[in-house]
């Protein structure tokens, strides 16, 4: 059932698969990225293709580029920057990963990335220590070094409020994983910060009419909008009515269903349908498969625990997988 | 009802959802090699299908030898392990489509009103090829020439999965023997007891032991376990051993004849009698015995008539006069058994399915309502409980039951996605209850039904695999809610730098007109081409997804190429590139352009090769087509005009009319009024260009008017 398919170098601080699974970036402490690779797609057997130091600092997060842009990752170092690198043929097909950009930065640091709206023009939400949001726009398709600033907001439903002195530990962010023309780009976000307002997650929508980002619905309960927010996660739709997204607090893994129709607010229905006790202690990641129906979580209890729901709309933990030598 | 969970202590993760899943979660350990507890993180991610990759990440502090950490992949509700091996499946997975997808298309052919009435007959024919997969059918293998010593044919071991199949043919698709259950059960014990026999003492067991010691004995009649062995295979119907052993009784050799008759006439009048036992089945297999009957008044004649012989036979003064105790005794006691004796069933039989069929063939033999068979099923699960149960036993209680959530929990947990996915077809034909369950529409589910959803997590148990991710498709376009979405999920993780997985998954996309997929494949190809230097592909594969965008994006790169020296080594390649291009791009404005400008480039190097009017003519047909498309961007006007020189000093004869040199001339007028404008791009030429090209021209207009 389960077999060993790669040894991580020593210092190895975090992992990210490419979207077909063939492979894998392994950020370290010493600031390098190493790549694996399968290239066969029958087989399981990966080795280290390249090697590069991104920063001197540690590398607290890698994350894939959606491929439609090249085969290409963006990392957070330990010093709160955000980097993007590429792999591109150089003289005589020699493929080497080069610095695309390395995004500017005030005093704040970037706590968590993620891509989305890969069908029309690439773009990047990077959530900051300081509490702003910022969204990236990629300028041209086939070049990945100029980007420019399409929006910038905080995590709060009003549009109003402004937080001048936030301080936030970690962020989480999600996007909308439906493709297709026609679906407006949304994307889930949620904080640890000092600052309450800023925590509770919070669904984004584009308004094209407006060309600007709306808050569209807001998944906490009035009693626990203050709770911080270890991880979020946006099931893939394969044609259910309602969208489904998880959301795990201190209080548990939450699973909503979000409505696709706005009312007259323009807010979303939103009904949290579960509330799972996840891990003891922290949260640190959770992920839906392919079909939507089983997240997969993990965190600080060192287990691997499945979610599902049963034919009766009963969330349950299906699986815990327990890591032993 | 006891028994109704199976423990079969399958060691595989089911993450199909099941009506009620009150169990504990159960713990699977994550096994890893070289690291050392505690783990810094663990961090996961779905790979294609139902397989999860787990990276464990070891602590920092951990001595200089060990690892960084491991990445565990985990295939959920995977098809290998157990009685199957990996190869085995594939083989059953890729045999299964063609009669599933054929099943699919005659239900699709099918308008409702024929529903119900010969459907059974197709589903038979599906059940009939999806068996064959399972392994060879028990008649296959049949020597004439036997070993008389050897009672039990050595045949390779059946499946669980093919005795699970044959039961659900059996109960549900079988319309043709539904009044012959009891019949058909029995040939499938004497397929499948020696499933039962690892965990506990059967029939089959008892005949294995006996068939051993065989070899050995002397004087069979003197050893009671011979009596045991007859008199249970007689309580299970296995007639034909039993037969095969009363011959080996000692009277039937020929120095033993004149002083045992009686003894051998009672020995063989058994035989006789067992070998007559009226069966209520439209036939028997050559070896088997009996006599068969297809109707109920036919068979229950015969019976009477049968059961009045045995009375006979038992009260019978010939008894007296044989000699040998065993003998009597145990000729006795089978007829008994033949007589429907109760507790002498009970005390040859061994498994409680074993008590169930002997009370079919001797007690009951008109039972054949489902509500009866339960009944007695429980009775006899009373007398014979079982301590460990058989994954089988949970199929056939959910059965006999008629308690179509069983039926389906135990099929999908104990047999797999794989048995419950194709199941579904026999039991929806053979119970309409079962098919307004699985046709239901699960609000809590998304508005699927339980046959989609067992399609669709069957689906991605192959997409798990390289080998077999190829036919899931099929399952999913059955599913008419959720299929397709999920089928675009599952080609968007193909690898699409795999030439050979990129044209599979173009040609799944087609045949389900999902085009918008493929060409987003077509374009991530296309762009990893460019960036890896493959420029041809890369131009090729956009042009196949129509990506106008990043066409559009080339040709500009293209554009900046001219004005370019002529020599340049890097032409070839760029002529390459316009003629991927093509003209035909609608949007990309500036293919025309460079299309000319090609020609226009070709002639000039022809030009600069050596001196040919021919050449020199063309070139400047190609060039004033390229002054007067409107496509051709000002900024090249100039570099143009610059690279023309040569041309407008021609020495022999001046290469352009009067008409063409008026054009050329009022281009750069235009370019002149242009320059004073401040968005006016500068190109990177000599300053005394636009002089140059102005006296080349004025130098033709001349010679021009002349020669005209």
């Amino acid at each position: 059932m389960d077999k060993t398919i790669l040894i991580l170098d020593k210092g190895t601080t975090c992992t990210a698969w490419n979207y077909s699974g063939q492979r894998l970036a392994a950020g370290s402490t010493d600031g390098t990225i190493a790549i694996y690779d399968s290239t066969d797609p029958a087989s399981s057997i990966f080795n280290c293709t390249a090697r590069f130091k991104v920063q001197e600092s540690s590398i607290l997060k890698v994350v894939w580029v959606p491929p439609e842009y090249g085969d290409a990752v963006a990392c957070i170092s330990a010093d709160g920057t955000l980097s993007l690198w590429e792999e591109v043929a150089q003289d005589a097909d020699v493929l080497l990963w080069k610095l695309c950009i390395c995004f500017e930065r005030n005093t704040s640091q970037v706590l968590d990335i993620q891509f989305g709206d890969s069908h029309t023009c690439l773009k990047l939400v990077a959530a900051y220590s300081d509490g702003q949001v910022k969204i990236y726009e990629v300028l041209d398709p086939l070049e990945l070094e100029k980007w420019q600033l399409q929006a910038e907001f905080q995590n709060v439903i009003d549009l109003v409020s402004k937080f001048g002195n936030a301080s936030c530990s970690a962020a989480s962010i999600s996007w909308n994983p439906q493709r297709g023309e026609l679906q407006q780009s949304s994307f889930v976000l949620g904080f640890t910060s000092s600052v309450p307002l800023l925590n509770s997650s919070k669904v984004w929508e584009f308004d094209q009419d407006h060309q600007r980002w709306l808050p569209v619905a807001e998944l906490a309960l009035p009693e626990d909008k203050s709770d911080q927010v270890f991880a979020v996660a946006w099931a893939p739709n394969i044609g259910r009515p309602y969208e489904l997204i998880a959301v795990a607090t201190q209080k548990g893994i939450a699973i909503w269903h979000v409505g696709s129709n706005p009312d007259s607010n323009g807010r979303l229905l939103t009904e949290k349908v579960a509330v799972l006790s996840g891990h003891d202690g922290e949260v640190w990641q959770m992920e839906w498969d392919m079909s939507g129906m089983t997240l997969a979580s993990t965190g600080s209890d060192g287990v691997v625990k499945l979610w599902q729901s049963n034919l009766n709309g009963v969330w349950h933990e299906q699986a815990i997988l327990a890591p032993s030598s | 009802m006891p028994g109704v969970t199976s423990n079969s202590g399958d060691s595989s993760l089911s993450i199909v959802p099941h009506f009620s899943d009150s169990q504990k979660p159960r713990i699977y350990p994550l096994r890893y090699h070289g690291l050392i507890p505690p783990l810094a993180r663990v961090s996961i991610s779905w790979a294609r299908g139902s397989t999860l990759r787990v990276s464990l990440i070891q602590s920092d502090a951990i001595s200089e030898k060990q690892p960084g950490g491991e990445v565990v992949e985990v295939k959920l509700t995977n098809m290998e392990g157990g009685e199957i091996t990996e190869a085995q499946w594939r083989r059953i997975a890729y045999g299964s489509v063609t009669p599933f997808a054929l099943l699919q298309s005659q239900k699709n052919l099918m308008d409702s009103s024929h529903y119900s009435k010969d459907w059974w007959e197709h589903v038979m024919e599906y059940s009939k090829e999806i068996n064959s997969l399972l392994g060879n059918s028990k008649s296959s293998g049949n020597l004439v020439i036997e070993d008389p010593k050897a009672v039990l044919k050595k045949e390779e071991e059946p499946t669980s999965l093919k005795a699970a199949w044959e039961l659900m043919e059996i109960f549900y698709a079988d319309k043709q023997s539904e009044t012959c259950i009891p019949e058909r059960l029995l040939d499938w014990l004497a397929d499948y007891d020696c499933l039962f026999s690892r965990t506990q003492p059967t029939v089959h067991a008892k005949l294995v032991d006996f068939q051993r010691e065989l070899v050995t004995l002397q004087v069979v009649e003197n050893d009671p376990k011979y009596w045991e062995a007859m008199s249970s295979a007689l309580a299970v119907g296995w007639l034909d051993i039993v037969v095969k052993l009363l011959h080996l009784h000692g009277s039937y050799q020929f120095d033993q004849l004149g002083n045992r008759e009686t003894e051998n006439g009672l020995v063989e009048a058994v035989a006789v009698l067992i070998s007559k036992m009226p069966r209520m089945r439209p036939d028997l297999p050559a070896e088997k015995l009996g006599e068969c009957y297809q109707t109920k008044p036919e068979f229950m004649k015969a019976w009477e008539k049968w059961r009045a012989q045995i009375t006979k036979l038992d009260c019978s003064a010939f008894w007296l006069q044989c000699d040998h105790h065993q003998t009597r005794e145990g000729l006795k006691n089978m007829l008994q058994i033949m007589l429907g004796n109760t507790s002498i069933l009970s005390n040859v039989t061994y498994h409680w399915i074993e008590l169930f069929i002997s009370h079919f063939l001797y007690i009951r033999p008109f039972t054949v309502g489902l509500e009866n068979m339960c009944n007695l099923a429980q009775k006899c699960m009373h007398l014979k409980p079982i301590s460990n149960h058989h994954k089988l036993m949970g199929l056939i209680i959910g059965i006999l039951e008629e308690n179509t959530e069983v039926v389906l929990a135990e099929c999908s947990r104990s047999f797999g996605p794989w048995m419950i996915t194709h199941a579904l077809e026999l039991l929806t034909a053979g119970s309409t209850q079962a098919e307004i369950l699985l046709h239901e529409e699960q609000s809590k589910l998304g508005g699927i039904n339980i046959e989609e959803l067992h399609r669709l997590v069957y689906a991605q148990v192959l997409s798990s695999h390289a080998l077999t991710w190829n036919i899931a498709p099929i399952y999913l376009t059955s599913c008419m809610k959720q299929g397709m979405g999920l089928l675009e999920n599952l080609l968007y993780r193909q690898p699409v730098q795999n030439h050979q997985v990129l044209l599979k998954s173009i040609e799944i996309c087609r045949l389900n007109e999902l085009d918008i997929v493929s060409s987003n494949m077509m374009k991530i190809s296309g762009v990893r081409n460019w960036k890896h230097g493959q420029k041809g592909s890369a131009v090729f594969w956009l042009q196949q997804a129509q990506d106008e965008v990043r066409l559009n994006r080339i040709a500009k790169q293209l554009f900046d190429f001219v004005g370019k020296s002529v020599s340049d080594e890097s032409f070839k390649q760029w002529e390459g590139l316009i003629e991927l291009l093509g003209t035909e791009s609608k949007t990309a404005g500036g293919l025309k352009f460079l299309n000319i400008y090609r020609d226009f480039r070709r002639s000039l190097l022809q030009v600069h090769g050596g001196t040919t009017s021919d050449a020199a003519q063309k070139a400047v047909e190609s060039l004033v087509s390229l002054m007067k498309n409107p496509s051709t961007p000002q900024r090249f006007w100039l570099p143009l005009l610059y690279d023309s020189l040569k041309l407008l000093n021609w020495q022999e004869h001046p290469l352009l009319n009067v008409s063409q040199t008026h054009l050329l001339l009022n281009k750069l007028q235009e370019l002149s009024m242009a320059r004073l404008r401040p968005d006016f791009t500068n190109v990177d030429l000599p300053p005394e260009a636009l002089n140059s090209v102005r006296l080349a021209l004025a130098n033709n207009l001349g010679r021009a008017i002349l020669e005209e």
